[in-house]
């Protein structure tokens, strides 16, 4: 009895002990230091670049803190109207529109010294444009840019009969047509490969070379009727049709397998996705190479960074978004992990723009990644583009999977979409 | 029960009365401010379109009345329950089989069984849900490469899609959720098991039972108590189940919701779809659902046990 | 034929037998195998580079390259802090669960109070309601209100008490504390507080144990709360710490295995500590036939 009584006591102690050290536990550096935080996802913040700017500047402390991409835009909506809001916030291409317009809860970037007009001038003007809201604030810094080409297996085209010089094979497809019909050759010759790993990364590449997507410039929804979002849906639905592509999904395990064991000849390839290739296929190198997207145009994917306005340190915090999305942090990052820089002075590096990649074959990666986001048209983002994107993915994938006929899945997806706004 | 009157200025009732509720109160005021009031703003809220950024309106009712027109709803449904069936039918075969098979008194390493079959409990859901992808890979996953070297592509049985396809992706989810509680629900049962007065099994041996006789005529009906009660809990969990599905497939449940279950469909909502009101709509259904499915449960099988307590 | 019913085995009957038969240790061992398996798996993964996982078919080796991918691991995220957070946290958790539960179940199992019965039937009413809902709110109220965001507290208080802890405590009491017990104490003149201390608590002390490991357990796998509510790297709990992993349309599997694995590997070694109080306190809180 006096044992449990005893054992009871010390519990008692440490719980409070414990419970007195977790709430005594100091929130932050002495009190000289300047804490930045940073919500973030995937790599977006390249921690080499964030320990250089620590050091360089000893009153300032990073902290990011990374979720997942709808986590992330979850937690930021929620945040937003408290004080409990990061310095910084990454927001990814899908959730710009929604965010774009909210005035009220991030910085305009124009009004803080320097204004963000000094440097807009150095960016990719429809990247910096898809962060600016409809009354005219900048509300964040584009970090990255996807940009797309296609990577494709000059081993597996060569047994296909296919050029394999990359001028050669940009002519085969001058035109989503055009591609499609080289697919289909190639399959019905290759039985049992498939031309591209996914059909449904088609739909995305088309849908960005419109001049329009989801919304017009009145902000009024288009989705159903813009025949750019139709064709896209089509090309899709047609490749998915005639077996071009496989049920993997991508970055999966079995389609790291794929990459490995040379089942896809093509791939749409953001410029990121190449050094995913180089780490998860590194047995593949000097097989492939890098042709002109059908259209040129081209972007998956891309970062901005922006200041919510109830944060603690905003001039701290924008110097750091200068600082990041530099020329010189930008390049660092796209030579040692491939993410195409916003800045256009860097097309014309050398080091940048002329890169040419040994394990994509000297592939001239930045010349062709350069002329493929300068062929982008401006369009606008709206609310619920990561909405009509999930749905519409939906539709596709059902198409592919042979459960619903193109024109079926494109219906329901608009009943869909329809329901889930209203 | 035979008490000794106490004395009547003590007055006992009084005295627990008091006692009662300070034992209680610091439980009712932390439940109160960080369970309750998050309950009861929820039913709040369901009665708003609800945006964190935009701000909210009043609609009434209006978000029930999507929910009784939402076919997505139906299907959240339809898939909470079959994704139960295949997990909660197995789970306690399989864990009634172990039971039994621990109980044996002269099994050697008692310990050693037990506690090994915990350590799928104490895994993260996020670890399990990354094996179970690439066990259920479609192109190279083990169980269709094992299938394929079973020879059954050769009968026609060929690759199967385990997230496309409706009740693979819910076998797959399902043997996640079994994975998980199957150690948890072995032992329960285990423990009844051991509880069973041993001349039960005696008796039912004189009058000349055979070893499967006595397991269905002795053992299954002494459980009874313990089967209905995991029937109830594991309702009222499977009603819930969300992590499973999100970390195997993602938030909208697949390209035909296939395995968009409950509190999955409340969770899209939320994060895709931004409508915190019919979220919280959502929750009250599944509230209900649960209280009719337990009383339900309750009812029949009180019923079927002949009004046993 | 035998095999067969071998798998009805029925306990009392084997003292006439040899012993146990094979075909028990057999499915047993493909049991515990199949239990353990899926952490081999993490480590395998873990241990290899991420060309390997890629491989057809999957090595089923440990490579050389878990301590590599430890280091990578420590320098994307703080694991040991992290690791040591989350034990701090968890054991507050179980030690407020316990102590909590422990007394109001003890109120609902032995002694009356107003509303006793009505309070019951709501505390039953809201397990049944999901948790995605009740994160949302509990977010909104930490952030606007009791500005408890990256405090420890929001991770400890509202776990203080819980639905499933005061049920099993008063489950527990109620069939292991006889009220003989209580009115013979109180015969000998014990007040109440006096009772519940020196009787009922050594009584129900192991299953109130096993409910600290419980909540110990729940609040280290706990993910979705942790990373709405912590800011800082320096006080991550391991599975927020984890997920810090993933790229941004990627996975490093190797790496984020290595994390996983680390993050269930204190709770493996807690279970060879602990595990068979664990599992006799799982026992004996069932519900008897």
């Amino acid at each position: 009895m006096a044992n449990v009584r005893i054992k009871k006591y010390w519990v008692g102690i440490i719980s409070a002990a414990v419970l007195a050290s977790t709430i005594a536990l100091p929130a932050s550096q002495a009190a000289s230091k300047v804490t930045l935080s940073i919500w973030t996802y995937g790599n977006v913040l390249d921690p080499v670049l964030v320990a250089k700017y620590e050091k360089s500047h000893p009153n300032i402390k990073i902290q990011a803190k990374k979720n997942d991409l709808d986590g992330s835009a979850q937690s930021l909506r929620y945040a937003l109207p408290s004080t409990a809001v990061p310095d910084i916030a990454a927001i990814e291409i899908s959730y710009m529109g929604e965010f774009r317009n909210y005035t009220q809860y991030f910085t305009d970037l124009n009004e803080m010294t320097p204004s963000a007009s000094t440097i807009k001038g150095n960016f990719l003007g429809w990247r910096w444009n898809q962060m600016v809201a409809d009354t005219g604030q900048t509300l964040g810094i584009p970090t990255d840019v996807g940009g797309l080409a296609v990577a494709y297996r000059t081993d597996l085209f060569k047994k296909a009969g296919l050029p394999t010089d990359p001028t050669k094979v940009g002519e085969l497809w001058p035109t989503w047509e055009k591609y499609i019909e080289t697919g289909k050759k190639y399959v019905a010759s290759q039985k049992g490969k498939a031309f591209i790993d996914i059909a449904q990364t088609i739909y995305t590449a088309v849908v960005n070379q419109g001049d329009q997507k989801y919304y017009d410039s009145k902000s009024n929804l288009i989705y159903n009727t813009n025949p750019n979002i139709q064709a896209a849906f089509n090309y899709t639905a047609a490749a998915s049709q005639a077996k071009l592509g496989t049920n993997v999904a991508q970055y999966s395990p079995d389609w790291n397998v794929g990459l490995n064991k040379g089942l896809y000849a093509t791939v749409l390839a953001p410029a990121w996705m190449l050094q995913y290739i180089k780490q998860y296929a590194p047995k593949t190198k000097g097989l492939w190479n890098i042709a002109d997207l059908p259209g040129k145009a081209g972007n998956q994917g891309g970062s901005a960074l922006s200041i919510p306005s109830r944060a603690q340190h905003q001039d701290e915090a924008w110097e750091f978004i200068r600082w990041y999305t530099s020329a010189e942090q930008q390049k660092y990052s796209f030579i040692n992990t491939l993410t195409f820089p916003t800045i256009t002075a860097l097309y014309s590096d050398p080091a940048v723009g002329g890169l040419k990649d040994k394990f994509f074959n000297n592939a001239q990666v930045g010349k062709i990644y350069s002329a493929s986001v300068n062929e982008v048209k401006p369009f606008v983002l709206g609310k619920k583009d990561r909405l009509i994107d999930s749905t519409i993915g939906q539709a596709l994938s059902r198409v592919q999977l042979g459960k619903q006929l193109p024109q079926a899945a494109w219906t329901q997806a608009i009943s869909d979409i329809t329901r889930a706004i209203g | 029960m035979s008490i000794t009157r106490k004395k009547k200025s003590l007055d006992p009732k009084h005295i627990d009365d008091k006692w009662g509720l300070a034992y209680v109160s610091p439980f009712f005021l932390i439940f109160g401010a960080f369970g309750l009031i998050p309950i009861v703003f929820t039913v709040y809220v369901s009665f708003f379109s609800w945006d964190p950024l935009a701000g909210h309106d009043f609609t009434g009712l209006q978000n029930f009345r999507w929910l009784f027109t939402d076919p997505y709803f139906y299907i959240a449904v339809r898939n909470t329950f079959s994704i139960f069936l295949i997990s909660f039918v197995p789970q306690t075969i399989l864990a009634l089989v172990i039971a039994v098979k621990l109980a044996n008194p002269k099994l050697k390493f008692k310990v050693f069984w037990r506690t090994v079959l915990l350590v799928p409990w104490v895994t993260s859901i996020l670890s399990v849900a990354i094996i179970f992808s690439q066990i259920f890979g479609q192109d190279y996953g083990m169980v269709n490469v094992a299938m394929h070297y079973l020879g059954l592509s050769h009968v026609g049985i060929g690759p199967i899609n385990w997230v496309g396809q409706t009740i693979p992706s819910h076998i797959a989810i399902a043997s996640m959720i079994i994975y998980r509680n199957l150690g948890y629900a072995s032992l329960i049962y285990l423990s009844s098991i051991l509880s069973i007065p041993r001349d039960l099994y005696e008796s039912a041996e004189l009058d000349g039972a055979s070893k499967r006789q006595q397991f269905f005529y002795v053992t299954i009906p002494q459980l009874k108590n313990t089967l209905i009660f995991m029937l109830i809990v594991g309702t009222i969990g499977g009603l819930q189940t969300f992590l499973e599905p999100l970390t195997y497939g993602g938030v909208q449940g697949g390209d035909s919701r296939q395995f968009s279950t409950l509190a999955l469909y409340l969770y899209e909502q939320i994060i895709i779809n931004n409508k915190f009101g019919y979220a919280a709509a959502i929750g009250v259904a599944i509230t209900m659902i649960t209280i009719v499915i337990s009383g339900l449960n309750y009812v029949v099988t009180k019923r079927l046990s002949g009004g046993e307590s | 034929m035998r095999a067969l019913l071998e798998w009805f085995n029925v306990p009392s009957t084997d003292r006439k037998r040899r012993g146990v038969s094979p075909w028990t240790y057999i499915s047993l061992s493909i049991f515990a195998f199949l239990s353990v398996f899926p952490l081999y798996w993490l480590f395998v993964v873990a241990s290899n580079s991420n060309e390997e996982i890629s491989k057809i078919p999957p090595s089923l080796v440990p490579g050389k390259n878990f301590l590599k991918q430890l280091a990578a691991v420590n320098e994307a995220v703080p694991l040991g802090r992290a690791l040591i957070n989350t034990t701090l946290v968890s054991l507050a958790v179980a030690v407020f669960q316990v102590f909590f539960c422990t007394m109001a179940g003890y109120a609902y199992a032995k002694l009356a109070f107003p509303g006793k019965k009505s309070s019951l039937v709501v505390i039953i009413g809201t397990m049944m309601l999901p948790a995605q809902l009740g994160i949302v709110v509990l977010y909104l109220m930490m952030a606007n209100y009791l500005n408890w965001i990256n405090d420890f507290k929001a991770l400890v208080v509202p776990a203080m008490v819980g639905a499933f802890g005061v049920f099993w405590m008063r489950q527990i009491i109620d069939a292991q504390v006889p009220n003989e017990i209580i009115e013979a104490a109180k015969i000998d003149g014990g007040k109440n507080f006096r009772i519940y201390r020196s009787v009922v608590v050594p009584i129900i002390m192991p299953s109130a144990l096993v409910l600290g490991l419980f909540s110990f357990l729940g609040t280290w796998n706990d993910f979705l709360w942790p990373s709405l509510v912590l800011n800082d790297p320096n006080r991550f709990t391991v599975q927020v710490a984890v997920n810090q992993l993933n790229g941004t349309y990627t996975i490093d599997y190797a790496l984020k295995m290595c994390g996983a694995f680390m993050a269930t590997l204190p709770l493996l070694v807690l279970f060879i500590f602990v595990g068979k109080r664990l599992v006799t306190g799982i026992m004996d809180g069932a519900v008897k036939g």
